[in-house]
């Protein structure tokens, strides 16, 4: 059983959230709340992201599960203006998802949850903590995008970088300690990561103010944040490219 | 060829771009063949240069291999060894096919009907022992590694895609999944559009993804089951069961749980099941060797395709500069080796 009302806005944050991993996904759905986990075709991201019921309006629900076609989902989204309210009721007899908005009603099948796995979350113990403004993070990959097709994530006790070394171009975000929300690393820590990949999954993200990077030497980063009233948790997880393999 | 199961299972459409610093073992005969078809002139005429020889295949493998290198993909190509000798009898039956096709496609031009002509043309397809080898010269000059299988070429890629030394097989057929290959990549091409056969229409085709779990979770069998189930269907060792096509097969296997168990159901019999279930469960291998991609021999690429293929010296520099542009290799990781 599942019966709640979400603002338009938040339910657009989990949509373009998953929708930069897959285009299909299976929610878990508890009492306290929902959950979806998904890794890209190609292994090399994931997404893990989870709704208290708080984030609801309304929020009744028995443990179940739902897969759902994301894109049908954010057309109906898209017939939805800001803090505006979509009610859904799972139709389990009939295997469908029922939206309504305003006079809308709309009958939504559901997606076959038998093929898709639930990915499992790597253990990673990562050196370096940042947490940092997502203006300035977005600020550094804007820079970044016309020089180099990957970046480097640096950081040190007193500094945090993030550069792109291009064959003819160079370009750089240096924060030191003072102008980020949180710095710990006691040794140095560098990863290299595909640009179009760390891009995709930052300009999903709308409405966090902050957002916590952890990554080591050569290992995957994790970049988490939270959204509607710290109701909502996204991790998102990135391999590393390596260099001269 | 082999057992076709795009009734049961969808594949998932991946970019190239997420492919970078993967190893793909490609099935090399299944690749030349689809090049031998495809790159042809509209009356069926395949490619070839001033004095006549076919040139279709390099043409085919010299662009795509270049594409793959680019996107920083690292193909390994397979070849065939000896048929099997349960395969004698497809074997028999394609070249039949060829001859007829053959005569027809003459027949064909002669009347003027160059859709037919096209289509017979390239089911006339012939990969000659001679062609195998400009296509191992090519690749040897490309820096990309090759070997001969002692058998089946997919039963060797998807051995090592198994045993984690490739991540992928690149091939068209289904065949790699019941060699229990964990990723099947096919579409790796070049040009973005395929001629659908026997008509005169071309669709879009973008590399597709289709991972052994997810068609087994999908089908609700076992890998063996699997097997048992293209068994039923028809493979290119036997002929199958006659009205009993992928969708039959499945339920018969969900049901029944083993041929054994269908065949004694049915009151048929396949013979020889169980050395047919073993080509795919134990299939003849050669042991892994370390791989290497060497520099790209620029110049002697372009000699070669130029002197032997009359290949034109503009579009083979435009080409080749394209490779130089690759940067040091940096080599996309998955996740999978955190988990």
């Amino acid at each position: 059983m599942f019966k709640a009302k979400i603002r338009s806005e938040v339910l657009k944050e989990v949509i373009d959230v998953i929708a930069t991993q897959v285009d299909e996904v299976k929610f878990t759905i508890t009492t306290s709340g929902i959950n979806a986990k998904a890794v890209d075709p190609a292994h090399v991201a994931m997404v893990d992201i989870t709704l208290d019921k708080g984030a609801f309006e309304e929020f009744k629900a028995k443990d179940t599960e739902m897969g759902i076609n994301i894109e049908k989902l954010r057309e109906v989204v898209k017939l939805t203006k800001s803090g505006e309210t979509i009610a859904m009721e799972l139709d389990e007899d009939h295997n469908r998802l029922v939206l309504s908005l305003g006079n809308i009603t709309r009958n939504m099948s559901l997606v076959d949850t038998a093929g898709m796995s639930d990915p499992k979350i790597p253990g990673l113990n990562l050196a370096a903590k940042v947490t940092l403004e997502l203006d300035e993070l977005r600020k550094g990959l804007r820079a970044a995008e016309p020089v180099a097709d990957h970046i480097a994530l640096i950081a040190d006790e007193n500094n945090f970088e993030l550069r792109a070394d291009g064959d003819t171009d160079f370009s750089s975000l240096t924060l030191v300690k003072d102008q980020l929300v949180e710095l710990s690393c006691k040794e140095k820590q560098r990863s290299l990561f595909s640009l179009d990949y760390f891009l995709n999954m930052i300009k999903a993200v709308s409405s966090a103010q902050n957002i916590t990077l952890e990554f080591g030497n050569d290992f995957p980063v994790s970049m988490d944040f939270t959204f509607a009233d710290s109701k909502g948790k996204v991790s998102f997880l990135l391999a590393p490219r390596i260099e001269n393999d | 060829m082999g057992v076709n199961l795009s009734a049961l299972v969808d594949f998932t459409p991946i970019s190239l771009s997420h492919l970078s610093g993967k190893i793909i073992a490609i099935d090399a005969f299944n690749t030349l063949y689809q090049f031998l078809s495809s790159i042809r002139q509209a009356d069926g005429t395949p490619l070839s240069n001033s004095s006549g020889k076919i040139t279709s295949h390099v043409s085919g493998l010299f662009y795509r291999s270049v594409n793959l290198l680019q996107e920083g993909i690292k193909p390994v190509f397979v070849f065939d060894g000896l048929p099997h000798p349960l395969k004698t009898l497809t074997i028999q039956k394609r070249r039949e096919i060829r001859n007829r096709a053959m005569e027809e496609w003459e027949k064909a031009v002669k009347e003027g009907d160059m859709e037919r002509a096209r289509s017979k043309a390239a089911q006339s397809s012939r990969l000659t022992p001679e062609m195998v080898e400009e296509a191992k010269v090519l690749l040897e000059l490309l820096g990309i590694p090759h070997l001969d299988a002692p058998g089946e070429g997919e039963g060797q890629a998807s051995v090592m895609a198994a045993a984690g030394e490739a991540w992928a097989v690149g091939s068209q057929d289904f065949d790699s999944l019941l060699f229990g290959a964990p990723r099947l990549v096919r579409n790796l091409s070049l040009s973005g559009r395929r001629k659908l056969p026997r008509r005169n229409e071309y669709v879009s085709v973008t590399p597709e993804i289709l991972e052994l779990e997810v068609v087994l979770e999908r089908l609700e069998l076992t890998r063996e089951q699997m097997i048992d189930m293209a068994l039923l269907i028809g493979i290119d060792f036997n002929s199958g069961i006659k009205g009993i096509g992928p969708k039959t097969a499945v339920k018969l296997m969900r049901k029944h749980g083993s041929l054994e168990a269908v065949m004694q159901e049915k009151e048929v019999n396949i013979p020889k099941f169980q050395e047919i279930r073993d080509l795919f469960l134990k299939p003849v291998t050669i042991p892994a060797r370390s791989l290497e991609w060497g520099a790209v021999d620029a110049k002697g690429c372009m000699d070669y395709l130029h002197e032997q293929f009359d290949f034109g010296t503009s579009r083979l520099e435009s080409t080749m500069s394209k490779l130089a542009k690759l940067k040091s290799s940096r080599s996309q990781k998955s996740l999978d080796q955190w988990f």
